[in-house]
């Protein structure tokens, strides 16, 4: 069944409107909101531990040290709160019901009630890094960097965010074609964190593997943002790491149009 | 004696529609079984990274924790292949399925246990396989007490794992919604049982060996087949092959808690 878009006068307003039903929505699980959060505790716990262990018996690494790596994984795992979530996953899921159908019969565009959506969502965890950052203070020193390096870092991690979600969009995207793609998600986010440098920094990798990986696009979202924060990036490399990002940015934002595109031609109902 | 025989039917049956249904879902199984691979491959490579730089963790070597992985990863397919079910059973009980276990006339547990799915020996094999290239990796002696204990470590560990997973299920039969909850406790369990305990404070080994005892699904068991001089409470070497009876001891106390928990079950109204 071929479906035509309908394109109505456009207001920016009913997609406001979108997000911030999006945004109370996740603020209805409070358990949910209120264990993810409270985990952080442990979680810094753990992290602390284990790098202090590892820095106790060895030599440290020139250009991490102890602080700066403790900084670097609590940034990393207070920046996973708004990463891991998978903003798109109202299309997969749409799709599954067969109710993108009725979402094309609505005066609206559907990529930006997408976005719309995703957006609220994300805002919604956005505002818990706040206390979940009180709480990791409570077990680590974050170092603070100069006001300039900390907007290049949101900056970064913006762009970063980008990436991420254009990556979950093109996956939710095969959707259109395939349609159980849960186990692919869950492969591509592990191996995410591991190769983008959330789990370790990339700086610890082997030299032959992080010249690979620092070029990736799982660095841009992770690693590039993180580097910039603890200073490994100094500011007269801030215009190529940007520039990376953003290139890493744009492939992934045409390939993610493209698959949009060939995606709603041959939109097949499910039934739905 | 009968009913005996009848739980032993419907479990037979149980893995005969296991192994159906997965034959009949051959991609999605074998996409399933990708991430399985990707699971325990990205963790491990994650240790292997963090010990290439640095040479030791409070006196571990990555060859040494590659078993202590191993142990884990045995015991924790062998409640993934076996107990699964017992995760579930949360979402059984806020869809209203619940209720109707408790009418028919077998064991609730039992029959929690034998709810067909997808089930499938798929990481269990995978563990085994890692656990054999783990030992011999590790340079660990393979004695007659190695081959008699590995298999009821693994088992006894199972039982921690499945009796943490009871609990946190029973705890459903009040907050009915404990998703959060059930996906917290394993992210602990994965995390505490990823490096050696020796390196918490001393509250932290306590609470890990007493408490939630996920020392000893592995890091005791290890610390005495790698012969370490450490221990992480000064408990003799020999505390490691008391895993089997700690499991059997911790899913009795999950059981009568769970037993609690069903006399006051009142069910969500469906």
């Amino acid at each position: 069944m071929s479906v035509t878009v309908a394109r109505p006068r456009f207001r920016l307003e009913p997609y406001v409107e979108f997000a911030k039903v999006a945004m109370a929505k996740e603020a209805t699980y409070r358990f949910d909101v209120f264990t993810s959060v409270a985990s952080v505790l442990i979680r810094v716990y753990i992290l602390r531990t284990v790098w202090v262990a590892l820095y106790a018996h060895n030599a440290a690494p020139k250009e991490l040290p102890l602080h700066a790596i403790i900084t670097y994984s609590t940034v990393a795992m207070l920046m996973s709160l708004v990463m891991d979530i998978d903003q798109t996953r109202v299309l997969h899921d749409s799709l599954h019901d067969g109710s993108i159908v009725l979402d094309f019969t609505k005066p609206m565009r559907v990529p930006l009630y997408f976005i719309a959506n995703g957006t609220g969502e994300v805002l919604f965890h956005a505002v818990l890094m706040l206390p979940a950052l009180g709480l990791a203070l409570l077990f680590v020193h974050i170092d603070v960097p100069s006001l300039g390096t900390l907007a290049v870092f949101f900056a970064s991690f913006l762009l970063g965010y980008g990436v991420g979600f254009c990556i979950n969009f093109i996956l939710n995207c095969t959707a259109f074609w395939t349609l159980e793609i849960t186990a692919v998600q869950f492969i591509v986010t592990w191996i995410t964190d591991l190769v983008g440098g959330e789990l370790v920094p990339l700086l610890l990798f082997p030299a032959a593997l992080q010249n690979v990986l620092l070029f990736l696009p799982f660095a841009a979202m992770f690693s590039t943002p993180l580097l910039i924060y603890v200073g490994h990036i100094p500011p007269s490399q801030y215009a190529v790491a940007l520039a990376l990002q953003a290139f890493w940015l744009i492939v992934l934002a045409a390939i993610s149009t493209v698959m949009w595109r060939l995606g709603t031609q041959r939109l097949v109902s499910q039934g739905g | 004696m009968k009913r005996l025989r009848a739980m032993a039917r419907a479990y037979r049956e149980y893995w005969r529609i296991n192994v159906l249904t997965t034959l009949e879902y051959r991609e999605n199984f074998l996409m399933w079984f990708a991430f399985t691979i990707v699971y325990h491959g990205t963790a491990l490579a994650a240790l292997w990274v963090v010990l290439t730089a640095f040479p030791s963790m409070n006196g571990w070597t990555f060859r040494e924790m590659a078993f202590l992985y191993g142990i884990w990863m045995l015991a924790h397919a062998v409640n993934n292949t076996f107990f699964s079910e017992v995760g579930n059973i949360p979402d059984h009980v806020h869809e209203g399925e619940f209720d109707r276990l408790l009418v028919r006339p077998l064991d609730t547990l039992f029959q929690v246990i034998a709810t067909p799915g997808q089930t499938f020996p798929d990481e269990l094999i995978l563990a085994v396989v890692y656990f054999c290239a783990a030992t011999w990796y590790s340079g660990v002696h393979v004695d007659a007490t190695f081959l008699i204990f590995v298999p009821l470590i693994a088992l006894g560990g199972a039982l921690i794992d499945a009796g943490i997973n009871l609990m946190v299920g029973t705890l459903a039969f009040w907050f009915v919604r404990v998703d959060a909850l059930h996906w917290i406790v394993s992210q602990l369990e994965q995390e505490f049982t990823r490096y050696p305990v020796s390196i918490y404070s001393r509250s932290v080994r306590l609470l890990l060996t007493f408490a939630f005892p996920f020392a000893f699904m592995n890091y005791f068991p290890a610390t005495f087949f790698l012969h370490k001089p450490e221990n992480a409470l000064g408990l003799p070497p020999a505390a490691g092959l008391l895993t089997p009876l700690i499991g059997l001891a911790f899913v009795t106390v999950a059981y009568a808690f769970w037993r609690f928990g069903l006399k006051r079950y009142q069910g969500t109204g469906h």
